[in-house]
């Protein structure tokens, strides 16, 4: 059987740089789309650092596509793993858009003949100016440059560190459209976020992690649906499957507005009949 | 992150101390390992400032101060014992490089004194609010509130700093960059780009302050505007008396 | 009482106006928020009313803000922040002191609040923002939610009458996000401080505000009670602004003449929406 894109096993970490993580295990394959959820100091953000090998586990075993994080370079595992950061400012450090792409694929696996061609790609996926300087462009710009710069390395695994904080509706619906299509072309992501709407619309699979412990691993839906378990993690159910089962019955299973809508209709229809 | 200039809570007679106080004894201290020549009492000072510490609670930091300051002391101890060519040689090296007996002593001495120096200092900012510290200078020394203000938050910044920076190089290495190469310039030349972003911060961070204050009636502040008395005790009379004394033994022996 | 007239206000290096012609009146006691896309102005507004713009933030500006009676341009921004304290997003940038006390007592001691009052209000603000446990502790060692109650704290114990707060928890997850709001509907509703407070989560807003702004292109394009400004859904798809999803389906409900009520606002309301409309068939 071929190698897990991303394999924890067992994986512990105790370190006063972090915070704690107590025997976790999952893998996630190719084309996955995963959401990381819990409360503030779960260890979401040390979990993600954890997966492309900026820290390396105390206990258990950490792989990406069958390498040991603990044994190849950070840089290495990078090729393959592309991570967005909640702060794009972190990132940022050419004074043009197509310098910082080109930087980013500088130390990528993607061949150097071919960056030019991919630096353009990026710019057209999205909409960006190569000449304009990133230090000029408003937050929301400067996280689409990021994400860019991170993208056009071709990583086979995109981990997201909330990257739709600080962006209004529209901004954050620009990079979640970008980062599903990457999706739809086989990357796997692993996103962490606090909008539960957005777990809702975008993600299939959910982990929810607890003061260190994997409290749940599941199909997006079912998960959203575990009051109990979302609650011990500090969330709520997103909006609509909320209102789903506080009304119970008919509902049960209606997950988007389309489906209350459409309950509704049916049961107004029987009525008639 | 916690720093190793942090002020750490307590409530030891260290931390009760008057923070002009503090800072006298500090000095006095400091200054005492600069005039004596004597490694026996350049290592009592030394113990007296652990049991300092010991009595505020804050014994392993200094010791993790020391153990970091050692290192380095290491590499001043080799530098310095082949720069003192006079008296007695004890080992000849390649390159007419030789040892000698003073050699070692002074050498010593200067790693003695860059270690027992550092520490006061580092366990008078461990016991003292800097708020407190800033407040008593503006209160007592009459030093001006901005510039109080400047020291206080450039303090407050350092872990700030150090975080930002770790978090840049944090999301450098995750995009590939290789700081772990061994080519110097090559990492020279990756690293200087980073300046950018930390500046960037740096400013954005500064000016959010900088109107938080100035909405918080920053301007108009003047000299008697603390809240906080810092009196006199017979403590302090003590811990400076203390300070003079020492200052005045090893300026004797 | 706030009173904004014909408000135009570019940056100096600014290529358009941040605000355009912006009206707005707030009366005392209310609980106001704004939502809107980035560059909307909704943090230039902010600025206009604690007179950061256009006092520290200079450019063109015409029309007039005037705050309890303050005209901002006239007066100085420690004039103004007697009467309105301001909470920003980057929890970290707005502190000034390493321990919460400092932090609490930096406004009070400058802005020379007498001595025999200071313990008293300092332990007021405290245990009104709900830290009083945390008085002594180090700034550096609290979450991004506790930090926030900080610099809430240290604006209640200058008794401003106004609180104005932009994006607030913006860098907080959902729990510590409702908890700032408690504190901020409880200082509204028992000591009457009229809270303005600018915010991208929509849903988190809708449940608390009383009063909603959508602001769009440097303007106040909608203002009203929160489940009134919800039922103009154009209005917000042109701003590029979400609505609470419950919002949503009050509109598709209403489209297919299923509903004909109010349009809820929170998960509460909602629930009284469906069961109305399945009662009425």
């Amino acid at each position: 059987m071929a190698d897990s894109l991303l394999k924890l096993d067992g994986v512990s970490f105790a370190y006063r740089g972090g915070d704690a993580l107590q025997d976790i295990s999952f893998e996630i394959q190719t084309g996955e789309f995963v959401a990381l959820l819990g409360e503030n100091g779960a260890g979401k953000s040390t979990l993600a650092r954890i997966c492309n090998g900026l820290l390396k586990p105390t206990g258990g075993v950490v792989t990406v596509g069958g390498k040991d994080t603990r044994r190849v370079k950070t840089s290495e595992i990078a090729r393959d793993v592309g991570f967005l950061f909640q702060n794009p400012d972190r990132m940022l450090c050419q004074n043009t858009v197509r310098g910082e792409l080109m930087f980013g694929l500088e130390f990528s696996s993607v061949p150097p003949e071919q960056h030019a061609a991919r630096c353009d790609e990026m710019l057209s996926v999205f909409s960006l100016d190569g000449e304009r300087d990133p230090f000029g462009m408003s937050r929301s710009e400067r996280q689409q440059v990021a994400l860019a710069s991170v993208l056009a390395r071709r990583p086979k695994l995109l981990i997201l560190d909330e990257p739709t904080t600080g962006l209004d509706y529209r901004e954050c619906m620009t990079i979640m459209d970008i980062v599903s299509r990457q999706n739809a072309e086989g990357a796997a992501l692993l996103m962490i976020t606090h909008d539960m709407e957005i777990v809702a619309d975008f993600a299939r699979r959910v982990l929810v992690l607890s003061r260190g412990k994997l409290i749940g691993d599941g199909d997006m839906r079912g998960v959203m649906r575990d009051r109990a378990l979302l609650s011990s993690a500090s969330l709520l159910p997103a909006q609509i499957p909320d209102l789903a089962m506080r009304l119970g019955g008919a509902f049960g299973e209606a997950f988007t507005i389309t489906d209350m809508v459409k309950t509704v209709a049916t049961l107004k229809e029987e009525v008639r009949v | 992150m916690t720093g190793l200039l942090d002020y750490v809570q307590g409530e030891s007679f260290l931390h009760r101390l008057n923070p002009l106080t503090k800072l006298v004894l500090s000095f006095a201290l400091c200054a005492a390992v600069f005039i004596t020549d004597s490694h026996l009492i350049i290592i009592g000072i030394l113990a007296a400032v652990l049991a300092f510490s010991a009595a505020a609670g804050t014994v392993s930091r200094s010791l993790r101060i020391l153990s970091s300051l050692g290192k380095l002391s290491i590499l001043l101890f080799i530098v310095q014992i082949l720069f003192v060519r006079d008296g007695k040689v004890l080992l000849h090296l390649p390159f007419g490089l030789v040892i000698t007996d003073s050699g070692v002593l002074f050498s010593l001495l200067f790693v003695l004194r860059f270690m027992t120096a550092t520490l006061p200092l580092a366990l008078m900012l461990a016991v003292t609010r800097i708020s407190d510290l800033a407040n008593v200078l503006v209160k007592s020394l009459h030093m001006p509130y901005s510039y109080a203000f400047a020291l206080t938050t450039a303090i407050r910044f350092i872990p700030l700093f150090a975080e930002e920076m770790s978090g840049i190089m944090e999301t450098q290495t995750a995009r590939g960059v290789e700081f772990d190469t061994k080519n110097f310039f090559k990492k020279v030349r990756l690293l200087l780009p980073l300046c950018v972003p930390l500046l960037i911060s740096s400013v954005r961070k500064t000016e959010g302050g900088a109107i938080s204050a100035e909405l918080r009636g920053f301007n108009l502040r003047k000299r008697n505007c603390g809240f906080r008395e810092y009196p006199l005790r017979v403590a302090d009379v003590l811990a400076v008396l203390f300070g003079v004394a020492v200052i005045l033994t090893v300026s004797v022996f | 009482m706030i009173k904004i007239q014909g408000l135009t206000f570019t940056y100096k290096d600014g290529a358009r106006p941040a605000l355009a012609g912006l009206e707005l009146d707030i009366r005392d006691g209310e609980f106001v928020g704004i939502i809107g896309s980035c560059g909307a102005g909704k943090s230039t507004l902010t600025y206009a009313l604690n007179g950061v713009v256009p006092h520290h933030y200079t450019g063109d500006m015409y029309g007039s803000v005037t705050v309890e009676g303050l005209d901002t341009v006239e007066s100085s921004p420690e004039e103004i922040s007697r009467y309105v304290g301001s909470v920003f997003q980057d929890v970290d940038g707005q502190m000034v002191s390493a321990v919460v006390e400092d932090e609490v007592l930096f406004g009070m001691e400058n802005f020379g609040v007498p001595r025999s009052e200071i313990e008293s209000r300092l332990e007021q603000a405290l245990a009104e923002a709900g830290i009083s446990e945390l008085r002594h502790r180090a700034t550096s060692t609290l979450s991004g939610g506790q930090k926030q109650k900080v610099a809430i704290a240290a604006i209640i114990a200058l008794r401003p009458k106004i609180i104005v707060l932009d994006e607030p928890t913006g860098e907080l997850d959902p729990r510590s996000s409702r908890r700032v709001f408690d504190t901020l509907r409880e200082l509204n509703e028992n000591h009457g401080i009229t809270i303005v407070v600018v915010e991208q989560k929509i849903m988190l807003l809708c449940e608390y505000v009383k009063r909603l702004l959508l602001m769009d292109g440097g303007r106040v394009v909608l203002d009203g009670a929160v489940g009134d400004v919800l039922r103009q859904t154009e209005v917000f798809e042109t701003a590029g602004v979400n609505i609470p999803r419950v919002a949503t389906l009050a509109r598709e409900l209403t489209k297919l003449g299923y509903y004909s009520g109010a349009t809820p606002t929170g998960l509460a309301q909602a629930e009284t929406m469906m069961r109305e409309v399945l009662g009425n068939g």
